[in-house]
C-alpha cells in the first residue's frame, strides 16, 4: 500500500503503544473465547444433557428457553462492555500515543 | 487464468448437476437463508437423524393431505407496494449515480457512509429472506429447535465486533485481497483471494436467486424465471449504477422495512397474548392441535403415552435438531463463517474510521440480535394461532408462516386489513432479497475489478475513470452470470450452496485473515496455503456430505413405504385414496431412483455432516500455519509491525484510503 514514511518499527516499540497492545489482545481475545464457549454450551448441553432443558422454570417457560435468551443477552453484553471499554480505554490510550508521535515527529 | 478456470468449472459443475440433478425436495424459500443450512430444507428430510434416511414422505403427506392450501396476497395491493418499493429505490440509484465518479465511491462508498447508516446496512446485507420467512417457519413446526437455531446468526457478529471490524477498516481499502496482499506477495494472494470471494458470493447468490425466484413465483403468480430475471435486473441496475452508494442505501430501507415488519408482527403477537409471555407459551402448550402435531407428526405416536406432556415437548429440545455434531459443526460455521463474508468485510471500507466501524457493528449486532428474537415471537405465535397442520398444509416446510400469520393478524384472509398486512410482509420479502443480493454482486465484482484486473493485470495502474468503468462491467458481467445460474439451478439442491459459502468463509477466509491481522510470522505461503487447503477441503467434504442428493437413499425410502404398505394390503386391509396415492407416488419414485447417484457418484455420503465447518476449520487453520512456517519470509515478518500498529491504531488510514 502507501508510505513507507514511518518508521513503524520504532512505533511498534513505543511503551504507549506496547501498553495499547496489549491491553487490546488481552481484552479482545478473552471476550471472544469466552463468549464462544458460552456459544458453544448451548449446543453441547441441549445434546448431552436434555433434562436440563427440560426443568420448568417460570410457569411453561423451560431453563432451555432461558438459557437460549441468555444467548441474546450475552451478545449485547458483550457488545455494551466492549464499546465501553474501546470508547474509554482504547481510544484514549490510541489518542495519548498519537498525540506523543507527533511530538516527537515521528508521524 | 485461475479465475477463468474457476469460472468454466463451476459452470460445468452446474450442467452437469443440471443433467443429474434428481431434486425430492422443493422447499420454498430454499437457499434464501442466510442461515438456513438446514432451516430451509426443513421439510422433513433434516428431523431424521443425519445419516438416516432422506425424506420419509408418508408423514409428510399425512399433514399435507387435507386440501392443499396456498397463501394468496392480493395481487393488486401486493404489486402496488412492490412497485412503490422499486420506485423509492431508484430514486436511490438515480441519485446515488452521479456521486459515483471514482473507484472509492464506487466500492466504499467513498468512505462518507457514517456508523448509524452502516450500522442498518450490516443488518440489511445480513438478514436474509429465509431468516425471516424459514425461521419463524421452523419454530412454528418444530418450536424451540427453531429458537436455538437462531442464535447461530445472531451470535455470528461477535467475532466480526471484536476480531475484524476495526482491524479491517485501519488496515484494508476495498477487498479481502487488500488485507491479505499487505505484507505478502500481492499478485498470487490478491488472485487466490478473488477466487475465494467469487466462490463464496457466487454460491451464496445463487443460493438468493433460486431462493427468490420461488418465493416470487408464490407470491405474484408469476413464472419463476420472470421472478429470477426480475429480481437480477434491479439487482445488476442498483450495482452498476449506483455502486456502494446506492447498495448501501437499498439495504438500509430494507433494514428498516424488515424491522418494521418485525416488530409489529411481534407486537400484534403480544397484544393477543395480552403482553404476557408467559401467558403465550402456557397457551402453546395447552393448544390440542398443537399436541396432536407433536404426537402424530413429529413423535409418530399412534396412541397417546400415558402422562406424557406432548405440549410441553414443543418447548424442548430435539424435535428438528438431532444430530449434536451437526449443531457443533453448524456452530463453528457461524461462529467464524460470518467473519470470512467478503461482502460483510466490504462494508466496513465504507466509513471513515476504526470509530465509526465500531459503531456501526454495534448498531447491526442489536438489530441483528434483536431481529433473530423477535423472530421467536412470531414462530409460537404462529403455532398458537395458525396451528401447525394449517402452516404445513401450505409449505411443508413452514416457510409461509409468517406470511399466513400476518394475514390472520391483519384481519384474517380476504379483509381488507389481511391484504395489506401480507403484502406488506411480501414487500419487506422482496426487499430483503434485493438487498442481499445486490451486496454479493458488489462485493464478487470488486474482487475481479480491484484485485484481478486494476491490482494483477494493470500493476495498480489505472486511472479513475477506467477503474469506474471496469468495475460497472465486471458488476454486469457478474449480475449476468448470477441470472443465468440461478435459472439453471432451479431443481437443484441450494442448501448446499449455501453451505458451502458459510464453510468457505469459516475455513477459507477467517484462518487467514485473522493471521494476516494477529501473526507475525504468516507470510505468502500461509495465505495460500490457507485459502486452497481451505476452500478445496470444504468444497470436497460438501460434495460428498448429505446435503447432496441421493437418489439411491430415495428409493429406498419409497420401497420402504412401499413395503409397508403392501404388508398392509396383504394383511387384508383396504387402501383408502389417499393411501394408494401416496403407493403410486412411491413406486415412481422408486423406478426414477433406484440404483442412481448423487453427482459425485456415490450412492450414500461417504461425510456425515451437514456443514463441514467442524472439520473443515481447523484443517484450515492448520494449512494456514503450517504453510507459514514452512516457507519463512522475512519481508512478511518485516512488515507485521506496519499491518500491526496500523491496525490497532489506525495511523495514516486516511492516506491508505487516498492511495
Amino acid at each position: 500500500m502507501s508510505g513507507q514514511t514511518y518508521d513503524w518499527t520504532s512505533i511498534a516499540k513505543n511503551p504507549k503503544y506496547l501498553e495499547l497492545k496489549q491491553k487490546k489482545r488481552v481484552f479482545l481475545f478473552s471476550w471472544w473465547i469466552g463468549s464462544t464457549f458460552y456459544y458453544f454450551l448451548l449446543s453441547i448441553l441441549s445434546a448431552y444433557a436434555p433434562s436440563l432443558f427440560k426443568i420448568k422454570m417460570i410457569g411453561v417457560v423451560n431453563f432451555g428457553y432461558l438459557f437460549i435468551l441468555s444467548q441474546f443477552v450475552m451478545c449485547f453484553v458483550v457488545a455494551l462492555v466492549y464499546t465501553k471499554v474501546a470508547n474509554n480505554q482504547f481510544d484514549r490510550l490510541t489518542d495519548e500515543l498519537v498525540k506523543s508521535l507527533q511530538k516527537e515527529g515521528s508521524i | 487464468m485461475i479465475v477463468r478456470f474457476f469460472f468454466v468449472s463451476l459452470f460445468m459443475v452446474l450442467c452437469y448437476t443440471n443433467t443429474l440433478g434428481a431434486e425430492p425436495v422443493k422447499p420454498v424459500v430454499a437457499g434464501t437463508p442466510n442461515a438456513a443450512v438446514q432451516a430451509t430444507s426443513v421439510i422433513a428430510p433434516l428431523a431424521q437423524p443425519v445419516a438416516a434416511t432422506v425424506a420419509k414422505p408418508l408423514e409428510i403427506q399425512k399433514t399435507a393431505a387435507p386440501a392443499p392450501n396456498k397463501v394468496k396476497p392480493n395481487r393488486g395491493i401486493t404489486i402496488g407496494m412492490f412497485g412503490v418499493i422499486i420506485g423509492i429505490t431508484l430514486c436511490v440509484v438515480v441519485w446515488a449515480a452521479k456521486k459515483t465518479t471514482t473507484a472509492a465511491d464506487f466500492y466504499a462508498a467513498g468512505g462518507g457512509i457514517t456508523g448509524l447508516q452502516n450500522g442498518w446496512a450490516i443488518a440489511g446485507d445480513y438478514m436474509s429472506a429465509a431468516s425471516f420467512l424459514g425461521m419463524s417457519g421452523l419454530i412454528s413446526l418444530y418450536g424451540i429447535d427453531g429458537f436455538m437455531y437462531a442464535v447461530g446468526p445472531a451470535f455470528s457478529f461477535i467475532a466480526i465486533l471484536l476480531l475484524i471490524a476495526e482491524p479491517c477498516r485501519n488496515a484494508g481499502k476495498f477487498t479481502l485481497g487488500d488485507i491479505l496482499s499487505f505484507r505478502t506477495s500481492a499478485k498470487p494472494v490478491r488472485a487466490v483471494a478473488a477466487v475465494s470471494t467469487v466462490t463464496v458470493s457466487l454460491f451464496y447468490l445463487i443460493a438468493q436467486m433460486v431462493g427468490a425466484g420461488k418465493l416470487m413465483q408464490v407470491l405474484l403468480d408469476i413464472p419463476y424465471k420472470v421472478s429470477v430475471i426480475g429480481v437480477g435486473i434491479l439487482m445488476v441496475g442498483y450495482v452498476v449504477f449506483g455502486g456502494m452508494k446506492a447498495t448501501t442505501w437499498v439495504q438500509i430501507i430494507k433494514a428498516g422495512l424488515l424491522m418494521s415488519g418485525t416488530v409489529l408482527l411481534a407486537f400484534l403477537v403480544m397484544v393477543k397474548a395480552g403482553f404476557n409471555p408467559v401467558t403465550l407459551f402456557s397457551d402453546v402448550v395447552k393448544s390440542p392441535q398443537i399436541q396432536d402435531h407433536i404426537r402424530i407428526n413429529l413423535l409418530k405416536d399412534a396412541i397417546p403415552k400415558e402422562g406424557f406432556d406432548y405440549g410441553q415437548r414443543f418447548l424442548e429440545p430435539g424435535l428438528f435438531l438431532k444430530n449434536p455434531l451437526d449443531q457443533i459443526s453448524l456452530g463453528v460455521a457461524w461462529a467464524l463463517g460470518a467473519a470470512g463474508l467478503p461482502h460483510i468485510l466490504m462494508r466496513f471500507f465504507t466509513v471513515p474510521s476504526a470509530k465509526e466501524a465500531r459503531k456501526s457493528i454495534v448498531i447491526a449486532l442489536f438489530i441483528n440480535s434483536s431481529f433473530f428474537f423477535l423472530i421467536n415471537l412470531i414462530g409460537f405465535g404462529a403455532a398458537l394461532y395458525l396451528t401447525p397442520q394449517l402452516i404445513s398444509s401450505v409449505d411443508k416446510g413452514g416457510n409461509m408462516a409468517t406470511l399466513l400469520l400476518a394475514q390472520l393478524l391483519g384481519g384474517g384472509a380476504g379483509s381488507l386489513g389481511g391484504d395489506i398486512f401480507l403484502a406488506f410482509i411480501c414487500a419487506v420479502a422482496f426487499a430483503t432479497i434485493l438487498a442481499v443480493v445486490s451486496g454479493l454482486v458488489l462485493a464478487a465484482s470488486a474482487a475481479i475489478a480491484h484485485d484481478v484486473y486494476v491490482n494483477i493485470i494493470m500493476d495498480g495502474k489505472a486511472d479513475q475513470h477506467t477503474q469506474v468503468k471496469v468495475a460497472k462491467i465486471t458488476s454486469l458481467v457478474v449480475g449476468v452470470s448470477a441470472i443465468v445460474m440461478g435459472l439453471m439451478a432451479e431443481k437443484e439442491n441450494v442448501v448446499a450452496f449455501v453451505a458451502l459459502a458459510f464453510a468457505v468463509a469459516a475455513s477459507g477466509n477467517f484462518p487467514v485473515l485473522i493471521l494476516s491481522l494477529f501473526w507475525r510470522r504468516f507470510n505468502t505461503a500461509g495465505v495460500l496455503s490457507g485459502l486452497l487447503v481451505g476452500t478445496i477441503t470444504t468444497l470436497g467434504l460438501v460434495m460428498v456430505s448429505p446435503v447432496m442428493t441421493y437418489p439411491q437413499q430415495i428409493a429406498n425410502d419409497a420401497k420402504k413405504i412401499i413395503t409397508a404398505l403392501e404388508t398392509k394390503q396383504s394383511g387384508g386391509a383396504v387402501l383408502d385414496a389417499k393411501e394408494l396415492k401416496i403407493l403410486e407416488k412411491a413406486q415412481a419414485d422408486f423406478n426414477k431412483n433406484d440404483g442412481g447417484t448423487s453427482m459425485m457418484g456415490l450412492k450414500a455420503p461417504l461425510f456425515p455432516l451437514k456443514n463441514p465447518g467442524l472439520v473443515s476449520a481447523p484443517i484450515g487453520f492448520i494449512a494456514a500455519i503450517l504453510g507459514a512456517l514452512l516457507f519463512r519470509e522475512k519481508r512478511a515478518e518485516d512488515m507485521f509491525d506496519e499491518i500491526e500498529v496500523r491496525q490497532i491504531t489506525g495511523i495514516e488510514i486516511t492516506r491508505a484510503s487516498d492511495h
